[in-house]
């Protein structure tokens, strides 16, 4: 009779490793905080349960540089930015035309990307889009999975003001990485937009043409067509304001939205870990990892759209 | 009522009041998304995309609530 194998294992040893889960789950379950309080003190040992997390959320000091602090999330930062140029390095040091496989998988994620630029933007606004949207991309979901890897928050160290801090953190969960993003994403629109239309740009904010041609028909004597059109210039000038309120507000929406979710994704994965040890988290590490994948998408997917608005001719223009 | 007990109370229904709202929105977009889906099958590589996109929109909302009530419960 032929051995029967599941998934490519022999039928006891997936038992085996099914029956090791539960029983992990089942002692998880009853030395964490959670069993604690249904059950009592069962006296399991002390280092099967993991202390009470402590959430800090600015990001704490590690040591100094120059006069500037240098923060653990800067530290995860560098370490992202290190990871994307070694792997940048590895794949286009010996490119071929029929790639191997690292090569190859990148090459998907970078060419969808480019469709998506192009899609959104269209043909020659997608290539000069691209750099930005993909870096931006890139940035934002390695620093969300790297900071994934077992090790990124169980590195203390003692700093110079004698505290004990983590090492590494992700650079996401500290709100000036953001703002900073949030902030490059304005400018790029700006320079974008004011590149390609001139400063007939700034025409969209500060919509005055309607308002100065009414007041030509009422200097000319035609008083209905001036009031009538002073009137809606008035109107144009109020939504001109409002759109630069709102390129403003932007800015504060962009860095609020990464933050949120990544602070929220980090606490959660910590207080998960803490209620139940052992066994649960790869569940809440796959939704980590598809909220840093969604949010990066967001992030670069939104500036792009923003990007294409920007230089995108209006339809209408007071002659 | 102790301040204690005030912010207890306060960081519970800034959470769940604030999460209500985007709740209810990603349901509506869902369900739009879905119907979308159901009367043009061919069409749901964009649907999906562009469900997944106003979606984060909606649940950026959410996370605001969540950020007010961590700083509550937290800093304040």
């Amino acid at each position: 009779m032929a051995k029967r194998r599941i998934l490519g294992m022999p039928r006891l040893l997936l038992v085996g490793i099914l029956v090791l889960f539960v029983l992990l789950l089942i002692v998880g379950f009853l030395v964490g905080p959670l069993g604690r309080k249904i059950f009592g003190d069962l006296g399991l040992p002390a280092w099967l349960s993991l202390p009470q997390p402590e959430l800090h959320l600015p990001a704490e000091t590690v040591f100094h540089l120059f006069g500037f602090p240098i923060a653990n999330s800067i530290i995860g930062a560098w370490i992202t930015m290190a990871v994307l140029i070694c792997l940048s390095y590895i794949i286009t040091r010996r490119m071929r035309i029929i790639p191997g496989r690292l090569q190859s998988a990148f090459e998907f994620l970078l060419g969808w990307l480019y469709d998506l630029c192009r899609r959104v933007a269209g043909e020659e606004n997608g290539r000069r889009f691209f750099p930005v949207v993909t870096t931006i991309f890139l940035f934002v979901a390695f620093n969300a999975w790297l900071s994934l890897i077992p090790g990124f928050g169980s590195i203390f160290i003692t700093n110079a003001e004698g505290e004990h801090v983590h090492l590494l953190r992700g650079a996401n969960t500290d709100i000036n990485m953001p703002l900073a993003l949030a902030l490059v994403s304005f400018v790029f629109v700006e320079y974008f937009g004011l590149r390609s239309l001139g400063l007939r740009y700034l025409g969209k904010f500060l919509n005055v043409g309607q308002f100065f041609q009414s007041i030509g028909h009422m200097a000319k004597g035609r008083l209905r067509a001036g009031l009538g059109g002073m009137f809606t210039g008035f109107i144009h000038i109020f939504v001109g304001l409002l759109e630069a309120l709102s390129e403003m507000v932007r800015v504060v929406s962009f860095t609020f939205r990464l933050f949120g979710n990544m602070t929220a994704g980090e606490i959660l994965l910590l207080i998960v870990v803490f209620l139940i040890p052992w066994v649960v988290a790869p569940l809440f590490y796959g939704l980590e990892m598809l909220v840093g994948f969604v949010q990066a998408l967001i992030f670069s997917g939104l500036t792009l759209v923003f990007l294409t608005l920007a230089v995108a001719h209006h339809g209408e223009e007071s002659s | 009522m102790d301040p204690e007990t005030m912010k207890m109370l306060a960081v519970g229904l800034t959470a769940g009041l604030g999460l209500l709202g985007p709740a209810l929105g990603i349901g509506l977009i869902g369900y739009s998304a879905l119907q979308g889906i159901a009367r043009n099958p061919e069409a749901s590589g964009p649907i999906m995309t562009n469900m997944i996109l106003v979606t984060a929109f909606c649940e950026a909302i959410g996370i605001y609530a969540l950020i007010v009530a961590i700083i509550l419960a937290l800093i304040v």
